[in-house]
């Protein structure tokens, strides 16, 4: 009896809490180590589309991934796995089914981290050194290099993407994606590019389009083929 | 009153309309000169001869029943890769645009992953969509409806629904077969062949026709071919003879497959499907070059190159293609090419002189490959220029990307895949490839890679 009530008071004293108190998100981190060479196994299956290389192409279908920050690779394959990022087409790609858990995630990030980037990836329209690059340099770096950096070099920590060696045309359509509310973004980011027009945007696209790419970041040449899938 | 004066007329005129309707019905006028007919008879005694007319014929000259436009129209023939994805993106950079999206068959079966189909790998639900689904997601109207002709200078395209007026026209009708090609012109022969040994790149009847026949089959010899010229899907017959024998292997049948190519090597991949032939089936698959077929005896069975004769059990009989006869219905169609395609706009796409009309998908003029991939990538960027072209402007040529997996081994499944894109050839003024890039080395990465593709493909066309 005495059991009996205790049970009861514990079931209306759930009741109550569950009533009172909203439901608080709860975060889970998990380490993974990464191992490269089964990375490379899975990288197979990516490469169907991005190529052995990942250098993407020039008009803008598909980014340079080589380079990239793991953990921004990271969040996109998240990001599209879930649908805040929508890809009709990569969106069966991602899923368990197709390429695996959160360990085949990591796996095949570290090995496209290993890969050297497209010494020849394509710039914007504008030149070095024309009125709209100089325009471009302007609002890059009144609105961008906070978070991307001054060279566009990111930062993995905060997973801010590197936009050095990336395609001016992949850059222009993302700006305008965001823009159309087609992807979704960070807040900040989704504010800044608000307040830009879409003209803007593409010419400060096409700045950051012409940054150096550290030498050791680089392929030898541009027709070097990944060995890993010859 | 005035109706009534019309209903006495059409009464007392009866037997002159009657003579009228007489000529129209027994001779093959073209649509366009009955619409004309009609058109001009207006005003005057038009009722007469409308109500006189055969009553198909009169449905002819009857709008379909559509929403009204709210836009300027766009109406697309042919709800295959090219028709669908085109629907999609037109609404997706137009959205003013009222897309109207047209197709003879209720549903959608997707040839592209269709011999992963005959081999069990995926099931028939994972082919088959639905083009309610894909109007409703995308905003635009899919009628299921048989295109009859067309009038291009009063904008009229002819359906068994009644004629539909537009303000720009998408022919994407795929292919036919061209059965005159392997030397079979008689139509009394070709339908035998078609019903006996169909080739399953057309009509999706074709592939369960074939699905039973690898299931069903006793054993013997079994005979594929590859035709030649510009066919679709140029790794596919490869693929299927893969997974005819893969079938063969599986039921423990004892059967040989003769691939007949009437090319003098394989088309595509042929590293890896050489290595598939002479590893995986060396026992089944018996892989003959330069095979141009002369003669097809279909009562001894038996196929005649100019080398010699190849008696069969059952086959798959896949001739060479043309561009869909409703390019000529629309008086487009360059009788004098091979596969009688249209005189298109090698970077714009439009019928030469009319700016209205588009061809896309496989029965386009330019020679890029025939397949699915080609069709999606393609009409993304024409939706892109048709757009442009409404608002008066022009857009920076894309050139289509070709992406095609071929299936090797079953259970688990493993597959190949290549890459390509195109560039325009100044000197020879033609396209030709720019970057191809191999992945020959069959892997079941491959495998799950090629059911994302298609998985992702219907995704885009039918879904969010």
């Amino acid at each position: 009896m005495k059991a009996a009530f205790q049970q009861m008071l514990f079931g209306l004293l759930c009741l109550a809490l569950s009533n009172a108190q909203a439901v608080e998100k709860i975060t889970i981190q998990l380490n993974f180590i990464p191992d490269i060479e089964a990375g490379r196994t899975t990288f197979g299956i990516c490469a169907r589309c991005h190529l052995p290389e990942a250098w993407g192409n020039d008009d803008g279908t598909y980014p340079q991934l080589a380079g990239q920050h793991v953990n921004v690779l990271m969040k996109q394959l998240l990001d599209i796995r879930n649908g805040t990022r929508h890809s009709s087409l990569m969106f069966p790609f991602v899923q368990q089914r197709t390429v695996g858990g959160y360990q085949e995630l990591s796996n095949v990030v570290a090995y496209i981290s290993t890969l050297p980037m497209n010494p020849a990836h394509s710039t914007g329209p504008w030149r070095k050194g024309s009125a709209k690059y100089r325009q471009g340099k302007k609002i890059y770096q009144r609105h961008c290099s906070g978070c991307h950096g001054d060279n566009g070099e990111g930062n993995n920590e905060m997973i801010y993407p590197k936009l050095q060696g990336q395609h001016f045309h992949y850059m222009s359509q993302q700006l305008g994606n965001i823009k159309n509310g087609v992807r979704k973004a960070h807040p900040a980011m989704q504010a800044v590019i608000q307040n830009l027009e879409l003209e803007q945007l593409d010419i400060a696209a096409n700045y950051a389009s012409h940054f150096a790419v550290p030498k050791a970041d680089l392929a030898e040449s541009r027709i070097w083929r990944n060995p890993d899938f010859k | 009153m005035e109706n009534k004066d019309k209903n006495k007329l059409s009464r007392r005129h009866f037997l002159k309309a009657g003579a009228v309707a007489g000529a129209l019905s027994g001779t093959a006028l073209p649509l366009q000169a009955v619409f004309a007919a009609d058109a001009a008879a207006e005003g005057a005694a038009t009722s007469e001869s409308k109500a006189t007319l055969p009553f198909s014929i009169r449905k002819l000259l009857k709008e379909a029943t559509l929403p009204a436009a709210k836009g300027a129209r766009v109406v697309i023939v042919g709800g295959g890769w090219s028709g669908l994805t085109m629907a999609k993106y037109l609404k997706i950079h137009n959205p003013a645009f009222d897309v109207v999206l047209l197709d003879k068959r209720p549903e959608f079966i997707s040839f592209p992953a269709s011999n992963l189909w005959l081999a069990d790998q995926i099931n028939l639900d994972f082919l088959t969509h639905s083009y309610i689904d894909a109007a409703k997601t995308h905003d635009y109207n899919f009628l299921n409806t048989t295109v009859l002709g067309f009038d291009r200078e009063s904008k009229k395209v002819f359906t068994s629904n009644g004629y539909i007026n537009y303000d720009y026209m998408v022919l994407a009708p795929g292919i036919e077969y061209d059965y005159s090609r392997i030397g079979v012109d008689d139509p009394e022969a070709q339908m035998r062949l078609y019903n006996n040994y169909p080739g399953g790149f057309v009509n999706s009847s074709e592939i369960i026709t074939i699905k039973r026949k690898l299931h069903t089959f006793k054993g013997g010899t079994f005979i594929l071919n590859v035709p030649n010229g510009r066919y679709r899907c140029t790794a596919a017959p490869y693929e299927r003879a893969c997974m005819a024998a893969a079938i063969f292997k599986k039921r423990r049948i004892k059967a040989k497959i003769l691939l007949l190519d009437m090319n003098a090597d394989i088309r595509i991949k042929k590293q890896g499907f050489e290595k598939a032939f002479s590893t995986l089936y060396s026992d089944y698959i018996t892989y003959l070059p330069s095979s141009e077929i002369a003669e097809i005896d279909i009562d001894e069975k038996t196929i005649s190159t100019d080398f010699d004769d190849y008696q069969f059990d059952d086959a798959i009989i896949y001739p060479p293609v043309r561009a869909s006869s409703l390019l000529e219905d629309a008086g487009i169609a360059n009788m004098k090419t091979t596969q009688k395609v249209a005189n298109t706009d090698p970077y714009k796409y439009h019928v030469i002189g009319d700016e209205h009309v588009y061809v896309t998908g496989d029965s386009r003029s330019q020679p890029f490959s025939k397949g699915g991939h080609t069709a999606h990538s393609e009409a993304q960027y024409v939706a892109e220029v048709i757009a442009a072209h409404a608002l008066g402007k022009e857009i920076r040529w894309r050139s289509p990307q070709t992406m095609c997996f071929s299936a090797v081994d079953i259970d688990p499944l493993k597959a190949m895949s290549i890459i390509t894109f195109y560039k325009f050839n100044k000197l020879n003024k033609e396209f030709e490839f720019d970057r191809t890039h191999m992945m020959e080395d069959w892997n079941t990465e491959g495998g799950q890679a090629s059911l994302a593709w298609a998985e992702g493909m219907y995704r885009d066309m039918f879904y969010k």
